[in-house]
C-alpha cells in the first residue's frame, strides 16, 4: 500500500478498480485482487417464497475455473457496466480488515444499437484485507435487490 | 440455394405433423384462443405446498388465463384457490405476493374475507345495507386446487375440467419413486421474462437436440454411451418424456467434476425430464430438481417460474452443496439455463413479422435427437385449438373440415 494512502481510501480504490476490470472482462486481473480464501456469493431475498437465495457461490478456483471456460459458453455479449458507489468503509486495525459497503447498478447496452437499461440494482458487502502488502478481497456478496434478470448472465456482477 | 419470398412461403416436403406455421408464435389473435381453449381449461402450477406451510399462510398467482388468483391454507390445513378480488368493488385483496392473514381484508373499505372464502365482515354493514345484503352470496370465486405430484399446487379455472389424475394419467410415473421417497420444499425460485412465445420454451424442454447448445452437453453428455439410445414416450393429453442417462459431471470442464450427493430412489447422476401439455416440466437432474411452469403474457412474451425442490431433511451442508449443483447449471447466472433462454429470445426476435415454417421433422426411431415430443405436443395443440398448427388459417383446401372432425372426435 503506498505511503500516505489510508485503509479506508486503499478499500475503496479496490472496489472501484474491481467493476473496472468486470466491466473490460478481465477475469484474471480481478481474481488477482482477491486473497486466496476469497469466497463471491450472489444472493436474494424472495418474498414470494420468504427464503433466501443463493444465486451464485464461488471461491477463487472454482471462480477461476468457471470464467475460463466462458468463451466456449454461448453467452449474451452484451456489455456490462458496474456504477459503484462506496456508502461506508468500517476499518479493523487489529485483523487488518475493512467492511466495505457499497451501492451497485449494473447496465446493460446491448450490442446492436447500444441501447442501454438497467439490469440489476444490488450492494456490495465486501471484506477486504488492508496490510503492508495492499488491499485484497477476501470476500465479496453481492446482495441483489433485482430478481427479474431476463434471460440470466454468465458474467458474474 | 437460396429462397426467394414465394419459395420461402411455401410448405415444406412434408408431412403436415413435421412442420409448424411460424404465425402460430406471433399472432395476437391466436394467442387469446389459446388462453380460453387451453390456459383456462387445464390445470396449471400454481406454487409448491412448502411455500404454504402454516395455516392461513397465503401466495398469489398471476394465472395465464388472465385473472389473479391467490391460494391459502385454510384452518384445516386445506389449500384452496380464490380470485384476488374483493366482491364489493373489484379491489386486489392481497398484493404481497406471499404472507400470512387470519382475515384478508380489502385495504379499499375493509370489507373482511376468511381463508375459506366466505364474507365475514362488512363495516358499517348495517348502516348502509340495513338488512338488503345476504353475505353468503357475496363470497369470494373459489377456483379448483388440488395439491399433487410431489406436492405441488395445481389449478384449474373450469369448474368442469377433467379431474387433475386423468388430465396427467400415466406421465409422472417415470419419476413416481423419486418424488415420491420423501417431503420436498422449495430451495430455489426465480423468474424471468423473456421476450419469446411460450411453445417455443416448451419446444425446448421437449427436446434435447439442442444440446448442441450447451458447452457442456456437446462436450460430455453427447459423448456418453447410451446417450443416442434413449427413447422418448408419448401419453394422452400432449405429455410426453424421454429415457434417463447418467450425467458423467466428471467430464464437465470448468467445474470440480462432481456430484457430491445422491436424489432419495433416483439413479445416480441421472437425468429424468417429463414435459406436461402445456407449460410445465418436472426436471430431475441427480441430485437437483428444477419445477418449471409458465404464465404466457402474450404472443411474445412469458413468465417462466423456475423452483428448484430439495429433500426437507436436508442438512445445512446437504442444503448448500445442493444448492451449488443447482445454480451453476440451471440459476440465473448458471451455464445452461442462460443458453437455453438465449436461443428462445433468438428465435422469438427472428420469427417477428416472418411467415415461413419452422421443422419438427427428425425422426430416430423416437430416440434422443427424434422430434416426436414437439409433434406430439401440437397434436395436442391442434386437438385443442381446432386449427391446425401447419396450416392455423385453414389456407390449405380442406384443413378447416379436417380439424374441426378431429377436434371432434376427440
Amino acid at each position: 500500500m503506498p505511503s500516505g494512502v489510508s485503509p479506508e481510501q486503499a478499500a475503496t480504490t479496490l472496489v472501484y478498480r474491481s467493476c473496472l476490470l468486470l466491466d473490460e472482462k478481465k477475469f484474471n486481473e480481478f481474481l488477482d485482487l482477491c486473497t486466496d480464501e476469497f469466497h463471491y456469493t450472489i444472493t436474494a431475498y424472495s418474498p414470494e417464497v420468504r427464503a433466501e437465495m443463493t444465486w451464485m457461490d464461488e471461491d477463487k478456483a472454482s471462480m477461476k475455473r468457471t470464467l475460463d471456460v466462458l468463451p466456449r459458453h454461448n453467452s449474451d455479449h452484451s456489455p456490462l457496466s458496474r456504477h459503484a458507489t462506496v456508502y461506508t468503509v468500517d476499518y479493523d486495525d487489529s485483523k487488518k480488515e475493512a467492511s466495505v459497503v457499497s451501492a451497485l447498478q449494473v447496465f446493460k447496452t446491448s450490442l446492436d444499437g447500444g441501447v442501454t437499461q438497467l439490469f440489476a440494482v444490488a450492494k456490495l458487502y465486501d471484506i477486504i484485507s488492508v496490510n503492508g502488502a495492499g488491499a485484497r478481497f477476501v470476500r465479496r456478496n453481492v446482495r441483489l435487490e433485482t430478481r427479474m434478470l431476463g434471460i440470466g448472465s454468465h458474467i458474474p456482477f | 440455394m437460396s429462397r426467394n419470398a414465394v419459395q420461402f412461403q411455401q410448405k415444406p416436403d412434408f408431412p403436415a405433423s413435421h412442420f409448424v406455421d411460424t404465425r402460430i408464435y406471433t399472432d395476437p389473435q391466436i394467442f387469446r384462443e389459446e388462453q380460453e381453449k387451453i390456459f383456462k381449461k387445464v390445470w396449471m402450477v400454481a406454487c409448491h405446498e412448502s411455500e404454504l406451510a402454516n395455516p392461513y399462510d397465503y401466495r398469489t398467482y398471476q394465472h395465464p388465463g388472465g385473472a389473479n388468483l391467490f391460494l391459502v391454507r385454510g384452518d384445516d390445513m386445506k389449500i384452496r384457490c380464490f380470485y384476488n378480488f374483493c366482491t364489493h368493488r373489484g379491489n386486489t385483496l392481497l398484493r404481497d405476493p406471499s404472507g400470512n392473514a387470519k382475515h384478508i381484508t380489502c385495504i379499499f373499505h375493509m370489507w373482511s374475507f376468511d381463508c375459506r372464502g366466505s364474507l365475514s365482515d362488512v363495516t358499517r354493514e348495517k348502516e348502509g345495507y340495513q338488512s338488503r345484503i345476504d353475505k353468503e352470496s357475496l363470497g369470494l370465486r373459489e377456483v379448483r386446487a388440488q395439491v399433487d405430484f410431489s406436492g405441488v399446487v395445481w389449478v384449474n379455472l373450469d369448474d368442469g375440467c377433467t379431474d387433475l389424475e386423468s388430465y396427467i394419467g400415466e406421465a409422472l410415473d417415470y419419476l413416481k419413486e423419486e418424488l415420491s421417497a420423501e417431503p420436498l420444499e422449495v430451495f430455489h425460485y426465480h423468474r424471468a421474462i423473456v421476450e419469446t412465445n411460450y411453445k417455443l420454451w416448451h419446444d425446448t424442454n421437449s427436446e434435447i437436440y439442442h444440446d448442441y447448445i450447451h458447452y457442456h452437453n456437446r462436450k460430455t453428455g453427447m459423448m456418453q454411451k447410451g446417450y443416442f439410445d434413449r427413447k422418448f414416450h408419448c401419453f394422452p393429453n400432449g405429455h410426453g418424456r424421454l429415457d434417463s442417462m447418467e450425467i458423467r459431471y466428471d467430464a464437465y470442464e470448468g467445474t470440480d467434476g462432481q456430484r457430491r450427493l445422491d436424489w432419495p430412489r433416483a439413479p445416480k447422476a441421472c437425468h429424468k425430464f417429463i414435459d406436461l401439455f402445456p407449460g410445465v416440466t418436472y426436471n430431475l437432474r441427480s441430485p437437483t430438481f428444477r419445477l418449471d411452469s409458465m404464465i404466457p403474457l402474450g404472443p411474445a412474451k412469458v413468465m417462466i417460474e423456475y423452483r428448484g425442490l430439495a429433500p426437507k431433511r436436508d442438512s445445512a451442508a446437504e442444503r448448500r452443496q445442493r444448492v451449488k449443483d443447482y445454480i451453476g447449471i440451471w440459476g440465473p447466472f448458471g451455464r445452461n439455463l442462460h443458453e437455453d433462454l438465449l436461443a428462445v429470445r433468438g428465435q422469438a426476435q427472428a420469427l417477428a413479422g416472418v411467415q415461413s415454417y419452422i421443422l419438427h421433422a427428425r425422426e430416430e426411431g423416437l430416440n434422443s435427437h427424434d422430434e416426436i415430443g414437439m409433434r406430439h405436443f401440437y397434436a395436442e395443440w391442434t386437438r385443442r385449438m381446432g386449427r391446425s398448427s401447419s396450416d392455423p388459417y385453414a389456407e390449405s383446401v380442406g384443413t378447416r373440415d379436417k380439424v374441426d372432425r378431429s377436434a371432434m372426435a376427440a
